[in-house]
């Protein structure tokens, strides 16, 4: 909110400190001040008055107030002394005093409109606001000044004299002063004379009972509106006005007649206008409120002793009228001051007077007692570890996709769809981490030749569901990714997992897809993505990926390990190659060599794998390496032949199977 | 013939050679078979008798200072070759790629913050990312009519009944709805950080994200004041940002606190000369805090008058963007890895 320096300076009787000093200590004391700017021969103060105190603040008047707290000076507020009688000629009619506390109107005739005085129009720019003719701007003037928006109307133009707060007819319409046209609905206050509405209550005056240039008659609306109304009607018909942002905060309905006067003032005194009289609406009179501080809870909240006589002349100050009693304070709530409604909000107003500063650190007294390990985050970090050392890197991509990509990855049902998305892109949450580091493949392909990156995040499913995913890809091969696999899970103490390979259910997945399984627990998948698939999103790399549910891992993650004793004997290493049918896999074929090898064959390392031109086109060939090993001897030469001579006859039994020693 | 002449010409001859195979070609010249000292030898025969047993010795000792000349120099011609040889190790060369890849740098960040906090005794936990109305707005002493609430800020879900506005479900705009859970199942003494992605419905810019990182901070115990938590986030500060970092609070607002305090760092890129980062101003925002409002520990089930504590929640990104010198927040969700690289 735009404030004045000298506006604010001509409250004081001694100058105030230089814009960027009082900018300083406005900061330390009361709200963040976000700009000082030279305007001419005055500053622009940009003060970020928070909704706590918006209410009272949003004027000069309020951060004067303020500003006197804090730099302990006397503020000199403008002499208001409200001596108008009541009229019986003009009638103010309020149909809910919840939604209007209430309503003063002013009557002043022997209006002149015409230019404003300099100093008036000055202020006004400095804020913000342009000029238009004199009575527009008292009006302005003493809103900026006291908070408390005005409306004048032409007195001519009031049909019966009579001015009635009602809810709006629903349809019924009205032409702001702006020729803009609503149409309104019940939800909507609108001030009005017995014909139609003649402004949206708070917020803007309509059209034909505006002040004109021969306007002589004036009626003044200083009223008092429900904030919540008026937040809603502004919201609705998108029209927010300095008067709306005023009100929507909850005004204080003692300040009504104060800025009515106020402003009578000020026409009598720049416009030519003699008050009439008025008629005052207020049924309630709102009263000041009553709080007690206990000087030992400030003590406790605080960490700090302020001293008695200190915090009962911040209250002073506060124009709260302390009362001392033992060892607590009672203290009278201004009616402006709706913030103050907890001995909580008494402690903050002398911490915040007293200076956050100048409170000293006291590291907390507690029990001795160690933080929880929580093993979600162990185990997730550990994982990363893993892939960083394996060349991988971490990428956090958007938990949102838009319809194109749910469409593309088929992804159908059960996505949650926000209601307001930030725009189309970020349509529905993410139900896996796969469309993500496929276009982080897409987005550096140009500028990387491998690309092995991952993800931990939450997907998104049927019921609100939130799960954690651990996903990544490579663009090498499978059985990279198959190994990166194997160490992740060995190094997270899960063990070893079996392969399997299942039915790609989306096409996004070419054939060559499995199942991770752990301890008969499906944990994930591994695969390729399909080549035709890279081809429609124009990607040209080879993309093998995985996919693990966190939280199934978490729960088989362990750190257990044992100790296996090492064989003090040596290790014979023999290698041998195998021509077999191409339908039969690796695992079928190596076990088959483990049966025959018994307990001496302690490893198997396949290091050679065929297909080719070098041999028959329904044939691939495995070449193995053997590791033979005792517990309790050095295996003899011969031993080791009669075991290799029984693996090899074991193999060949098979039907179409042919070793090749080596 | 002179043999001193000769010495003297063969060891000025044989200091010019500068490679072993000049000077095997000298040996060859004066020692070998038919070389100039065997002439020398051969030359005795034919002297004066009286004169050859001085020539002898002065022939033998020709030979012997060649070969000893000789061996010097191939010695030097070795040992300059050695150098030579240390001189063509080019430790300019690039290393080989080791293949080690990179951790994001929010994780890096709420890694250290957590090791931070947990070294102070406080736990981690975590929280759902969907919530409903009532933990992310009014278990917090938001007001019904906050404009934090709006469709234009917070991220609603779609849903397909008419429920109840407590009910709504929506992305979490913060993590403080973790305080309420965790209170809810815990008794203080209650001392948690909360680290998580967090949800405005904004439109993005340098620096605004739709989705972010929050951490969140809670202590709550008997007698928890705001001189403790400026011991607490001081000391987090100082370890964070590893230097003498100065730190204060000043006033603000917030529905969950009272009193409710913004919380500046000096600012460490200019040590508060004044520069982009910290606006001129030599302070850089950190978070927000507070001392958890009454109406918070009541919806949480506890009572406010037996307990009090401070919380905090700081923005992961914005700590990151200060502590790296990262200009655009949306760089952390680009997966570009020109970026990663770098962490």
């Amino acid at each position: 909110m735009k404030f004045s320096y000298n506006w604010l300076n001509s409250f004081f009787k001694e100058d105030l400190p230089q814009p960027e000093k009082l900018a300083e200590k406005l900061m330390m004391h009361f709200f963040e001040v976000e700009g000082v700017e030279k305007k001419g021969d005055d500053f622009l103060l940009d003060i970020d008055i928070l909704p706590s105190r918006a209410s009272d603040c949003f004027s000069h008047l309020g951060v004067a107030g303020e500003i006197a707290v804090i730099l302990e000076k006397k503020v000199n507020f403008p002499e208001i002394e409200s001596d108008d009688g009541d009229l019986e000629s003009v009638k103010v009619e309020v149909e809910n005093n919840q939604l209007c506390p209430r309503y003063v109107l002013r009557v002043i005739d022997g209006i002149k409109v015409g230019e404003t005085p300099e100093f008036i129009k000055k202020r006004l720019e400095i804020c913000g606001l342009q000029s238009v003719n004199n009575i527009v701007d008292i009006t302005n003037y003493v809103m900026l000044e006291m908070g408390q928006p005005l409306h004048s109307f032409d007195g001519e133009k009031i049909a019966e004299d009579k001015i009635i707060v009602r809810n709006a007819e629903p349809g019924e319409k009205i032409e702001t002063l702006d020729d803009d046209k609503y149409k309104l609905d019940e939800s909507v206050l609108v001030i009005a004379d017995e014909e139609k509405p003649i402004g949206i209550a708070g917020i803007k005056g309509g059209k034909g009972s505006e002040v004109e240039e021969e306007t002589s008659l004036i009626y003044l609306e200083a009223a008092n509106f429900e904030a919540k109304t008026i937040r809603r009607t502004s919201k609705k018909l998108k029209l927010r006005t300095d008067a709306s942002a005023r009100f929507e905060q909850g005004l204080d309905p003692e300040l009504a007649e104060k800025a009515s006067k106020r402003a009578a003032q000020l026409f009598e005194e720049y416009a030519g206008g003699k008050t009439v009289g008025r008629v005052d609406f207020y049924p309630q009179k709102r009263k000041p409120g009553k709080l007690k501080l206990s000087l030992s809870n400030l003590k406790s909240v605080l960490g700090t002793d302020i001293d008695k006589a200190r915090v009962k002349s911040i209250l002073k100050r506060l124009r709260l009228n302390p009362k001392v009693e033992n060892d607590s304070v009672k203290v009278t709530v201004p009616t402006g001051r709706n913030d103050l409604q907890l001995e909580e909000d008494l402690i903050e107003e002398v911490g915040r007077v007293y200076g956050y500063e100048n409170i000293d650190p006291k590291v907390p007294r507690a029990a001795l007692t160690g933080p929880e390990t929580n093993y979600d985050i162990f185990w997730e970090d550990r994982a990363r570890d893993v892939f960083k050392s394996l060349g991988y890197n971490e990428v956090y991509n958007y938990s949102f996709i838009n319809v194109k990509t749910k469409k593309l990855f088929g992804f159908n049902d059960n996505l949650i769809e926000m209601e307001n998305p930030v725009s189309k892109e970020y349509q529905f949450l993410r139900p896996s981490l796969i469309p993500g580091l496929i276009k982080n493949v897409k987005d550096n392909e140009k500028k990387f030749r491998n690309i092995n990156i991952f993800e931990i995040g939450k997907v998104f499913g049927k019921e609100n569901e939130e799960k954690r995913k651990l996903s990544g890809l490579k663009t090498t091969d499978f059985r990279d990714l198959k190994g990166d696999m194997d160490v992740l899970l060995e190094r997270l103490g899960v063990g070893k997992a079996s392969y399997k390979t299942i039915e790609n259910k989306k096409s996004f997945w070419s054939r060559e897809l499995a199942e991770v399984k752990v301890k008969q627990e499906t944990v994930g998948l591994v695969g390729k993505i399909s080549k035709d698939f890279l081809k429609g999103m124009k990607i040209e790399s080879q993309i093998f990926l995985f996919q693990i549910d966190m939280d199934q891992l978490a729960a088989l993650a362990s750190e257990k390990k044992q100790y296996e004793r090492i064989s003090r004997f040596p290790t014979a290493v023999r290698d041998l190659s195998a021509l077999v049918p191409k339908r039969i896999n690796y695992e079928e074929f190596v076990s088959v060599a483990e049966n025959a090898g018994g307990e001496l064959l302690v490893d198997v390392d396949l290091f050679d794998l065929y297909e080719g031109e070098k041999i028959p086109e329904e044939k691939k060939n495995f070449g193995i390496r053997l590791f033979f090993q005792a517990e309790d001897k050095t295996l003899s030469k011969e031993e080791i032949n009669e075991l290799l001579e029984k693996i090899i006859s074991t193999l060949e039994k098979k039907s179409g199977w042919e070793v090749r020693k080596k | 013939m002179d043999i001193e002449k000769i010495e003297k010409k063969a060891l000025s001859e044989l200091e010019k050679l500068d490679s072993l195979d000049e000077v095997k070609k000298f040996e060859k010249k004066y020692l070998g078979n038919g070389g100039k000292v065997s002439e020398v030898f051969k030359s005795i025969s034919k002297a004066p008798e009286k004169k050859r047993a001085d020539l002898g010795k002065k022939a033998n000792s020709l030979k012997n200072r060649l070969g000893k000349g000789i061996e010097r120099k191939q010695k030097e011609l070795r040992e300059s070759a050695k150098k030579e040889m240390k001189r063509s190790f080019d430790v300019t060369l690039p290393g080989k790629e080791t293949g080690l890849g990179h951790i994001h740098p929010l994780t890096s960040v709420l890694r250290s913050l957590c090791n931070i906090f947990e070294g102070m005794g406080f736990s981690v936990v975590r929280g759902p990312d969907i919530e409903n109305s009532w933990y992310n707005f009014d278990a917090l002493n938001f007001p019904k009519e906050h404009p934090a609430r709006d469709m234009q800020d917070t991220l609603f879900i779609k849903q397909e009944e008419d429920l109840p506005s407590e009910e709504r479900l929506l992305m979490r705009t913060h993590t403080s709805p973790v305080q309420i859970r965790y209170m809810e199942k815990n008794q203080p003494p209650v001392k948690i950080v909360v680290p998580g992605r967090v949800y405005r419905n904004e439109t993005t810019d340098a620096s605004h994200e739709i989705n972010f990182y929050q951490l969140e901070g809670l202590m709550v115990d008997r007698e928890i004041s705001v001189a403790n938590f400026k011991a607490v986030i001081t000391s987090l500060i100082d370890k964070f940002f590893t230097g003498d970092v100065d730190v204060r609070l000043r006033p603000s607002f917030f529905p969950f606190t009272e009193p409710s305090f913004e919380v500046d760092m000096s600012c460490t890129v200019c040590n508060q000369e004044g520069c982009s980062v910290c606006s001129q101003t030599g302070w850089i925002e950190v978070l927000g805090a507070g001392m958890v409002h009454p109406n918070v520990l009541k919806n949480s089930g506890l009572n406010p008058k037996n307990w009090q504590g401070f919380a905090f929640g700081m923005g992961i990104d914005r700590m990151a963007m200060i502590k790296y010198g990262i200009e655009d927040v949306r760089l952390f969700y680009s997966g570009d890895l020109r970026f990663l690289n770098q962490f």
